[in-house]
């Protein structure tokens, strides 16, 4: 059927509008089969060079971390650029190759130029994660980079090239995601970093496999090794930071191996909650009192277990209203053989493991999964989850039924009430493998759908154009440091919380993205700031990028 | 056969491999006396485990029953949370030193039967997701009834994990 439907559309592109009309149509028939469509244009736009992660054995847990990226607008010409931050090559117990991070500038066509040379952001740290954010509140976005050794603070200079800061807040350790947000109201942005695992480079240089796994030697962990404390730093202006964790009630209470974060409004009480995803341990859902202040209540909020009580291997995080109902669920990937969880948010930071309900449970069972989003990619208004996988033992490929070690991403298309794997029918960009690890999400290509950049252990990105069929609408509202973004329009409602954070060790495109369904205008938009004060427009038209301004 | 083995032992005897009369060997009394304090003390330091995170829930539980006789629904709901996981996140944090250290409070067996959770002491396994269920029951409860519905299911898994000594 697809090749049915390729050779359809070859001919209606070779023979023009005018031409073969029926064609044409039978094309647009064909297209609108497709649930999505994605295709690789990594190589075609310029993204060629892998991603390091150690050696190709894998003897150390830190091989399996896989490293993040950034898809933000870090050069300041309101179009999305590519930060792909980058590990270590090992060979035996010796490093052959520091990996630098490498800057892409977006052309806005969806290619790249690769401007790393210069920018003062391409480090040979071993790389773990990313996030951005203006934290020095001169209008431009900053990087800060989780490394295993010392974190770095790249200041952005304003011309999209970088100077390290001074005095660099984080981890001299395994850090894995961070979240830069304004915790305590104070309009500039915080930072808290996970800490994963407690080791040094010689225990990576010199690991041997010491796990039985399926009858084989594999690598240790995270259990038998230590889990290192995550960290919260105050911004006090100006993008210098001081330490605060204790203070702000983030103590690491369990030291548990904690991977990713993300930060939101999740009760709607205009301050920013934290939710972080551990590994093999209950997550943590941090309450702020509206003053920079958390309190832990992940186990009694239902958010921290599954739907048995059971504890699991949280790795990527995602957010959205997935039943549209206004409240932000979120969505965590976890290990081989345990399905991904869909938390629902029943309000007053109650949540209820929905897993099994939306059709999640069976087709994210197998994967080892990492990044992940809630996005509307077709435009029908309804949120699809996509998820990047690959195993971390490269023994996997001789174990039959365990997914193999590269293993294609998987696709949900969000119905009403369900999602629906698509994975095997949305285009060639779904049938790559290989280890996937952290995603960023936003419209590379200025044509009003998202697309996806997803790192890969050992290998270059994948980027993946999104051509699935317009199933409606869409709005980008660009709002800076809003909570959240309501849209009315053919008598429904859509609500998009602002997010920092999420995917695994990345960071996605800020503003707030909604696929509207068949309507032609927005009757009336309302964006949310924190201290309550509501901007409202009205008549509103569509498959635009709306600027608001408090 | 028998004969070779009674020469082959005649033979180690006569040379003076064996000595005629064995003294009796044992451990030292007094080695015993104190391996025997120590496990008066380690036994002991189980059930103060057991007595300790028994008290725990048990506020859990109070805290619980509280809330619902103000009429505190979500609250009430927080607290039956926080029974049926043997306390917060700080809870499972020991939980985890102790498990990394070794330390099994119910014998490994019991766990891999799926009894307990790896780590619990109090809460079975299957008492836990009654417990979770009972939460989830008094947080969606809209009235007074309700909410004394799902307090009923709870108390019903709760006292006697309480009880039990």
């Amino acid at each position: 059927m697809r090749r049915i439907a390729a050779l359809l559309l070859a001919l209606a592109a070779c023979g023009g509008d005018g031409e073969q009309p029926d064609v044409a149509r039978q094309a647009a028939a064909a297209s609108s089969e497709r649930p999505l469509w994605f295709v690789d244009i990594a190589a075609e736009a310029g993204l060629s060079e892998p991603t390091w992660c150690g050696r190709p054995e894998k003897p150390h847990l830190l091989e399996s971390n896989g490293t993040g990226l950034a898809l933000r607008d870090l050069t300041g010409d309101g179009v999305l650029d590519l930060y792909l931050v980058n590990g270590w090559r090992l060979e035996g117990s010796t490093v052959v190759e520091r990996g630098r991070n490498r800057l892409y500038r977006g052309r806005g066509d969806g290619s790249f130029e690769d401007v790393s040379a210069g920018s003062g952001a391409d480090d040979d740290g071993w790389g773990c994660g990313v996030e951005a954010g203006d934290v020095d509140g001169d209008g431009d976005e900053d990087l800060f980079v989780t490394n295993f050794g010392p974190d770095l603070l790249l200041l952005n200079r304003g011309d999209g090239t970088f100077e390290r800061a001074p005095q660099s807040p984080g981890i001299d350790g395994w850090s894995a995601g961070s979240v830069l947000f304004d915790a305590d109201g104070d309009r500039d942005l915080d930072l808290f970093v996970s800490g994963y695992i407690d080791c040094t480079l010689d225990e990576v240089l010199n690991a041997k496999p010491e796990l039985v796994w399926r009858d084989m030697q594999v690598m240790l962990g995270p259990f038998g090794l230590d889990g290192l404390a995550n960290r919260y730093f105050e911004n006090e202006g100006g993008g210098r930071f001081r330490e605060a964790t204790d203070e702000a009630g983030l103590t690491d209470v369990g030291l548990f191996f904690s991977f990713n974060a993300i930060a939101l409004d999740l009760d709607d009480d205009l301050d920013i909650d934290l939710y972080v995803a551990n590994d093999s341990n209950p997550n943590y859902l941090y309450r702020n009192d509206g003053r920079g202040h958390f309190e832990e209540v992940g186990l009694w909020s239902g958010a921290a277990l599954d739907q048995g009580g059971q504890a699991q291997a949280g790795m990527g995080l995602a957010s959205g209203d997935v039943d549209r109902d206004g409240r932000p669920d979120l969505l965590v990937t976890n290990f081989a053989n345990d399905s991904a969880t869909l938390y629902i948010n029943r309000g007053e930071l109650s949540f209820v493991d929905s897993t099994r309900r939306w059709g999640l449970k069976e087709p994210t069972f197998l994967p080892l999964k990492w990044g992940t989003t809630l996005s509307d990619f077709d435009l029908d208004g309804w949120l699809d989850i996509y998820i990047a996988n690959g195993h971390i033992y490269p023994q996997a490929d001789q174990v039959e039924g365990s997914g193999g070690f590269r293993q294609k991403n998987l696709l949900l298309r969000g119905q009403e009430g369900r999602f629906v794997d698509v994975s095997a029918q949305a285009g060639p960009g779904l049938a790559v493998l290989g280890v996937s690890h952290a995603l960023g999400v936003g419209d590379i290509d200025s044509d009003g759908d998202l697309d996806l950049a997803v790192s890969n252990i050992d290998q270059p990105p994948t980027l993946l154009r999104n051509d699935s069929p317009r199933r409606g609408a869409w709005l980008l509202v660009d709002a800076p440091t809003a909570l959240r973004a309501e849209v009315r329009a053919g008598g429904q409602r859509w609500v998009e919380h602002a997010y920092a954070g999420g995917g695994f060790q990345s960071a996605s495109d800020p503003r707030l993205h909604f696929g509207l369904g068949p309507v032609s205008k927005v009757d009336e938009l309302v964006v949310v700031w924190p201290d309550g004060e509501r901007t409202v427009l009205t008549d509103v038209a569509v498959d635009r990028v709306v600027p608001v301004r408090r | 056969m028998k004969l070779q083995l009674l020469a082959a032992a005649a033979l180690v005897a006569g040379l003076g491999l064996v000595p005629a009369a064995l003294p009796p060997q044992t451990t030292p009394p007094t080695m015993a006396a104190t391996y025997s304090a120590l496990a008066d003390t380690i036994l002991a330091l189980k059930k103060t485990e057991a007595n300790f995170v028994r008290s725990v829930v048990a506020g859990h539980f109070h805290g619980a029953q509280s809330y619902v006789k103000a009429g505190d629904g979500a609250k009430a709901a927080a607290e039956m949370a926080l029974f049926a996981n043997e306390g917060d996140n700080a809870m499972a944090g020991v939980r985890k030193r102790l498990l990394e250290g070794g330390h099994h409070h119910h014998h490994a067996d019991d766990t891999a039967q799926g009894e307990y959770d790896a780590g619990f002491v109090i809460v079975t396994r299957k008492a836990k997701e009654a417990a979770m269920a009972a939460s989830a029951a008094m947080r969606d409860a809209k009235d007074d009834a309700a909410r004394q519905a799902a307090w009923k299911q709870f108390s019903a898994v709760a006292e006697p994990l309480l009880a039990a000594k």
